[in-house]
């Protein structure tokens, strides 16, 4: 037993051991069963959230999907020209716009954009680049760019940086907007202004701009005018420089123009200079309307008149004193005249009463120096006569009627003394003019008496011949007369200038002639051949309009 | 005729008085020197002339001052007045006129064509009827 026991005991230990063996087998086994429960849960755990991920990935895929696409149609459907680059400006991706603005397709060929842009733009393409890095964005960069065909456009780009996840750039997007038409418009504008105001600032004219009377804009010839700045000038109202000449003629006028009746009107203002002083201006004002026809500024353009109003009246003045001091000088040839005549007639009355009563005792040369003296005294008159009726050849009361010429001529027959061997003829019809008819007649008289007197040939013969031109009458008196010579030319048309050798010549009539012409605006010349005869030719300027 | 005569001037008074002495012309002369000097002969109480002969230029009173008032009075303005004058203005000739004047004659340079002239004047005068009175 004890064996056994010991057996036994020795079993029993044995078994003991095998027990706790079998225990300790048996909680393994428990815990790997456990470990394999709590795997297994894990595992479907996993599963499930492998499964959920799935899920959520699929989701997220389709939303990426959607959004691209989403963004793949904004893109293509942006009207604008719209680029993506990369860092260097290389396109990437550019729209359809893109491509037909620039020319260039980033499928076929490598583009830079910066390399486009216009030399004048560089510097600030440069530093709106560096904005654009800086801060992320960049809005309303404006620059001129060579489009693929060569011409430059004029284009405005906004622009963003496009950056990765991890908040790094990558790129930059940009929508580019033509605005060449808008620019060129304006550069027009520009250009044109700048003419303007060329104009404007250089006219000898003052200019000034005004809405309802106050001043807003001047130009450099008013500014000099009145001596105030454009500046000082903008303070005023039309009424603090200036007054109307005529004030009740003005309140008028601008009542016309405001009513729109008037677009403008010219009067005289008074301006005031800033010294004081005041200058009298021609002022022509018109209004500027807008599109519903209110009037938006007015425009006055002022011309300083003060030294020409001065003038004005000076002339004026003058003018009178001229007509007075030349009534003056026709009366006083009258009168001296007459002082003149009255005792020449008595002196002639005596000389003659003492030849009458004493032819007796008076000697031959007694009676001969009586005939000198009545001589003398007949070339006196004459001369009397020829410096009155120069004095009156020029007088400006004229008449103006019609003048049969044929009959001024028989007048002129009958009146002056032509010897028989000479012929005064007129070949052809004289016309009939608008004169006044003793000038006329003092004309022609002169002129023929001249030419009958210097005739020395056996038959002499004087032809006045007429052409009509388009402002004037050119008439033609041709002897065959003794002739001038070429140096007395000029000189015979002089008062008091006698070339012949005849005594009784005053040496006025030709000069009386050169004045009718000349009160006629006509011209007188003469041409001569030495011995063979002279012909004088003079015009007249046809009165009404060339009516005959 | 009695004829007043208006002049200034002796020896055109002279010349006047010759005239009519060498043609044997029987008219009665009364001189003015001046048109002052007129319109006191012509006064109510004197025997009125038949023709008057004026001359223009005169110191006081001018020829067509006088003519004025001789033309502008009710009675006066009946004598027939004959301008005597050197005047050729124009001025003159058609003043004259437009007032009234019986005629207008220049005076000539030689005495000789005075004589002329103013015998025809004379003669035309006589044989015309007369206002008288």
């Amino acid at each position: 037993m004890e064996q056994r026991l010991n057996l036994m005991l020795s079993k029993m230990e044995c078994n003991k051991e095998i027990v706790l063996l079998k225990k300790a087998l048996e909680r393994q086994k428990k815990a790997r069963l456990q470990a394999e429960r709590i795997l297994e849960q894990k595992s479907k755990e996993l599963y499930d959230s492998t499964f959920h991920l799935k899920q959520a990935n699929n989701k997220l895929e389709n939303l990426l999907t959607e959004k691209t696409s989403e963004l793949d149609g904004v893109f293509v459907n942006i009207i604008d020209p719209y680029v993506v680059m990369d860092l260097g400006f290389t396109i990437i991706n550019m729209n359809s716009s893109a491509r037909d603005f620039l020319g260039y397709d980033n499928r076929k060929e490598h583009i830079n954009l910066a390399k486009l842009v216009h030399k004048d733009y560089i510097e600030y393409t440069i530093k709106s680049i560096k904005n654009l890095m800086e801060i992320g964005v960049l809005k309303n960069y404006r620059s001129k760019i060579r489009t693929k065909d060569g011409s430059y456009k004029w284009v405005q780009i906004n622009s963003s940086l496009i950056y990765d996840k991890d908040l790094k750039p990558i790129g930059a997007q940009g929508i580019i907007r033509d605005i060449t038409k808008e620019t060129e418009i304006k550069e027009l504008l520009n250009e044109q202004k700048k003419q303007l105001d060329i104009i404007v600032e250089n006219s000898p004219l003052g200019i000034i701009l005004t809405v309802d009377d106050k001043i807003i804009k001047a130009n450099k010839a008013f500014v000099n005018l009145l001596n105030y700045s454009e500046n000082e000038l903008k303070q005023f109202y039309l009424n603090d420089i200036s007054t109307s000449e005529n004030k009740e003629e003005n309140a008028k006028l601008i009542a016309d123009m405001n009513t729109g009746v008037l677009d403008n009107f010219s009067t005289i203002k008074k301006y005031y200079k800033k010294d004081g002083t005041t200058l009298l201006a021609k002022t022509n004002v018109s209004v500027v309307k807008n599109d519903s026809g209110n009037i938006e500024y007015q425009v006055s353009v002022i011309e300083d008149i003060t030294v020409q109003k001065e003038l004005e009246i000076q002339k004026e003045q003058l003018l009178n004193e001229l007509e007075i001091s030349n009534k003056g000088l026709q009366e006083y040839a009258h009168i001296v005249s007459h002082d003149l005549k009255s005792p020449l007639r008595s002196i002639s009355a005596l000389a003659t009463w003492i030849q009458e009563d004493y032819k007796d005792v008076l000697d031959d040369t007694g009676l001969q120096n009586l005939c000198l003296m009545q001589e003398k005294i007949a070339s006196m008159d004459k001369l009397i006569h020829g410096i009155l009726e120069y004095s009156t050849a020029g007088s400006s009361d004229i008449d103006t009627v019609k003048v049969d010429l044929n009959s001024v001529l028989s007048e002129i027959k009958e009146s002056i003394y032509i010897p028989d061997h000479v012929m005064v003829v007129a070949p052809k019809k004289l016309p009939s003019i608008y004169a006044d008819r003793i000038k006329m007649h003092q004309l022609f008289q002169n002129i023929i008496s001249n030419a009958v007197v210097h005739i020395d040939k056996e038959e002499g013969l004087v032809k006045i011949l007429c052409a009509e031109q388009d402002k004037y009458w050119l008439f033609t008196i041709e002897d065959n007369g003794v002739g001038i010579p070429e140096k007395f030319y000029k000189k015979i048309f002089e008062i008091f200038q006698s070339i012949g050798e005849n005594e009784r010549s005053t040496g006025i009539g030709l000069s009386i002639v050169k004045k009718i012409v000349d009160r006629y605006q006509g011209k007188v010349w003469v041409e001569s051949k030495l011995g063979e005869g002279t012909t004088f030719y003079f015009t007249i300027k046809k009165q009404r309009n060339g009516t005959a | 005729m009695n004829i007043l005569f208006i002049e200034d001037d002796m020896i055109e008074t002279m010349k006047l008085q010759r005239t009519i002495s060498k043609l044997k012309l029987k008219h009665k002369i009364t001189e003015a020197k001046n048109g002052e000097e007129a319109l006191d002969i012509l006064k109510p109480e004197n025997t009125l002339p038949d023709i008057i002969l004026l001359d223009l230029n005169m110191p006081r009173m001018s020829g067509i001052e006088f003519l004025r008032i001789l033309k502008e009075d009710a009675k006066l303005k009946y004598i027939p007045t004959v301008i005597l004058t050197t005047s050729e203005n124009r001025v003159d000739l058609l003043e004259c006129y437009k007032i009234g004047i019986a005629g207008y004659v220049i005076k000539p340079l030689k005495y000789e064509d005075y004589e002329v002239k103013l015998h025809r004047v004379l003669s035309y005068w006589e044989i015309n009827e007369l206002v008288k009175g």
